[in-house]
């Protein structure tokens, strides 16, 4: 209890301040771009920018702080701070994420690769907020969000969250129409599509006539497409995707990437996505790579080897 | 936000209807036990008050055995005196004794042979208080003229029911081998035992039966302007000189309305305690059965929280559907019950017990109360599931399969 205490309040006190992760990065060598600690990390890319160090996981990172180092220097739209997950089993305890430190930005693509096993869909539903972290501290918007209260948590995975399974994950007893409409009956704030929206995307995605048919009647594409509306029927800023290809054939798979990256350059939505497809995770614009339950340097030149 | 809530538990249901309708039967059958009930139990006192005033109010029965447990007494095989029977008229108060005797007899009526249940008295007492004191009229004949001649009497139902040919007076019944003349036929007395019984005077009866003269019952008359009670008194203690039944009742009409009310309330309360239990066990299938969806719906559960359900939204979605269910089972309990009643009251008029069931004394306040208390019992035989709904953790139930 005091290990979380202090980890929450040390949280609060370095990284709820704008801006206050850069001094952090500056003197803890981390990366001000995806956040990973490289204290311990032997080769980092040093940069000296208008006179002050900074320290990079990889060349990606760099690259990305030297074309617009004001974005960041914001505020991280999510930020995990020595993020641990522990599962007990009887005796046996699983540490499947041990100490993440990452950094997700406004408007970014982000894709998380990594084994099997590796802990990419525990990430996921810690950044989802549809788990919580064991320790660590889990910032949404600059606000500590690990020790909620579960009726907050669904105030704001109905606001500010759109999932994406790869199971597609339609209630089957609920028409196309009425799983798409689910978060706007359950999210307790305005802002949700209006019926003549919903139709017309329905047409735009080439189900306008099968609405009322349920998910059994449907394909694993059109299932995914419905899945994908349903993720923005409430207008959130951020969509999560839990391999949102994987079940779908490389055509069919294609089209869903196209929408959701659609959805990001064009409505500026933040887009964060597990996949074990490496083609998938070089159109991300960050890449965080996962390996026993921590990220690893060099995002890129990982990326075919965790993903195959 | 409720009208959402309340169509997306009906389209819940409407994919599980075998369940649902199994689940709603469960309660259906506990209602409807408690609609006949209600609808029943004011007709069956009106029925059983009715067939105590035909009896006559001026009439005390004697019966052997305690009061508790009159059954017995009928069955022991004590049988009253003639002699102290027929003293009882020496008392003031007292218009006439009528000793009874009962047995079952072989009746032979062209060819047709059945066992018939008969009733022997004097003819003399019994015709006043037939007439008099029941209101007992003859549908055909008349009465025997004396007490040693070879006529009997036939109830309603006896002559015309009993045999395939109708017996009429003046036919010849065969009776343990004695042929004998019926003199008159009875109007029905709203008594199935009594119409369908043969009558016989006391002498001819215990000659050809064979049975040791006695009297299993006596029936006696009070004059008018006498209190019955008091009479009953007087002749309590006259009988408790006599030796043959040391153990007897004497029941006046005051006294056997209380008890056959005190029967139909223990009976009302077996049955409300039936209808209880199986209202309880109703409940339990409700519980069983949200427990099982809340099992079954996990990943469903999963996907509502991850597309932003609160608990408490959960929670009312469960509710709700449990609330449903006791409600719709409440509702065809009701329906069925009143049916359940009228068919009862519809076999009852024909057995002879008219107005059993009445539409006009159905207690539709009643019937409101037992659908809320249905719609109650759903909801809260849904609160433990939809509480563990509630309180499943999003990943966790999503990775369930």
């Amino acid at each position: 209890m005091w290990r979380y205490a202090a980890a929450y309040a040390k949280g609060r006190q370095s990284w709820c301040q704008p801006n206050n992760h850069m001094e952090k990065s500056r003197t803890e060598r981390r990366d001000p771009v995806c956040g990973m600690d490289l204290s311990d990390v032997p080769e980092v890319i040093t940069a000296k920018i208008h006179g002050e160090s900074f320290y990079f996981c990889s060349r990606m990172c760099s690259a990305r702080f030297k074309t617009d180092p004001e974005k960041f220097q914001g505020e991280p739209m999510i930020h995990l701070h020595d993020v641990w997950k522990v599962f007990h089993d009887g005796d046996v305890t699983t540490e499947v994420l041990r100490g993440i430190n990452i950094h997700i930005w406004p408007k970014d693509f982000t894709a998380i690769i990594g084994a099997s096993g590796s802990g990419k869909s525990t990430l996921l539903n810690m950044i989802g907020m549809l788990d919580r972290p064991t320790r660590g501290g889990l910032f949404l918007e600059g606000k500590n969000i690990a020790r909620t209260s579960e009726d907050e948590r669904a105030l704001m995975r109905s606001s500010k969250f759109g999932f994406v399974f790869q199971q597609y994950n339609l209630i089957p007893w609920l028409t196309a129409y009425d799983n798409v409409t689910l978060p706007i009956i359950f999210s307790e704030t305005k802002g949700g599509m209006e019926r003549e929206t919903i139709v017309k995307h329905f047409s735009d995605i080439g189900l306008g006539a099968r609405m009322e048919h349920r998910p059994t009647k449907l394909s694993g594409g059109e299932q995914q497409r419905v899945a994908l509306l349903r993720a923005i029927a409430n207008n959130p800023e951020i969509i999560i995707g839990d391999e949102p290809t994987g079940n779908l054939d490389s055509v069919t798979g294609a089209k869903i990437l196209d929408m959701l990256i659609a959805l990001n350059k064009k409505e500026g939505k933040t887009l964060i996505i597990v996949t074990h497809d490496a083609d998938i995770a070089k159109k991300a614009d960050q890449i965080i790579t996962l390996k026993d339950g921590k990220t690893i340097p060099g995002h890129l030149q990982h990326a075919k080897t965790y993903t195959e | 936000m409720f009208q959402s809530f309340l169509s997306l538990t009906f389209k819940g249901i409407r994919y599980r209807p075998l369940r649902s309708w199994l689940t709603v039967i469960g309660i259906v059958i506990g209602i409807m036990l408690v609609v006949i009930i209600l609808s029943l139990s004011g007709g069956l006192k009106n029925v059983i008050n009715r067939q105590l005033q035909m009896f006559g109010s001026d009439l005390l029965m004697v019966l052997p055995g305690k009061e508790s447990n009159l059954i017995l007494g009928l069955f022991g095989g004590q049988k009253f005196a003639y002699s102290d029977i027929k003293d009882l008229e020496r008392l003031p108060g007292v218009r006439t004794a009528a000793p009874f005797d009962i047995g079952t007899l072989n009746a032979e009526f062209r060819g047709e042979k059945k066992p018939v249940f008969v009733h022997s008295s004097r003819w003399d007492v019994l015709r006043p208080i037939f007439e008099e004191s029941m209101g007992t009229s003859l549908a055909d004949g008349h009465w025997p003229k004396d007490e040693n001649s070879n006529e009997i009497m036939l109830g309603y139902l006896a002559a015309n029911t009993l045999f395939k040919n109708k017996v009429r007076s003046g036919d010849e019944i065969i009776v343990q081998s004695k042929r004998l003349r019926v003199a008159g036929i009875f109007e029905t007395m709203g008594n199935r035992d009594d119409d369908n019984s043969f009558y016989m005077s006391w002498d001819l009866f215990h000659l050809i039966s064979g049975i040791k003269p006695g009297a299993m019952t006596a029936v006696v008359r009070v004059q008018p302007g006498y209190d019955p009670n008091l009479v009953a008194r007087q002749v309590r203690f006259e009988l408790a000189k006599q030796k043959e039944v040391e153990e007897f009742t004497i029941l006046t009409p005051v006294r056997t309305t209380a008890i056959v009310g005190n029967i139909i309330g223990v009976v009302e309360l077996v049955l409300v305690i039936i209808a209880f239990v199986s209202l309880l066990v109703g409940a339990v299938g409700i519980m069983n059965t949200m427990y099982t969806s809340v099992l079954e719906r996990t990943k469903q559960i999963g996907i509502m929280k991850a597309v932003g359900a609160s608990r408490d939204s959960i929670m009312s979605l469960f509710l709700i559907e449990s609330g449903i269910i006791g409600l719709v089972g409440g509702l065809l309990g009701i329906v069925f019950g009143l049916a359940a009643s009228y068919g009862i009251g519809v076999a009852a008029e024909s057995y002879g017990a008219p107005d059993l069931f009445n539409w006009a004394a159905v207690d539709y306040f009643e019937l409101l109360v037992i659908l809320i208390i249905t719609f109650i019992t759903g909801v809260l035989s849904g609160v433990l599931p939809a509480r563990a709904a509630s309180r499943l953790e999003p990943a966790e139930a999503l990775r369930y399969e």
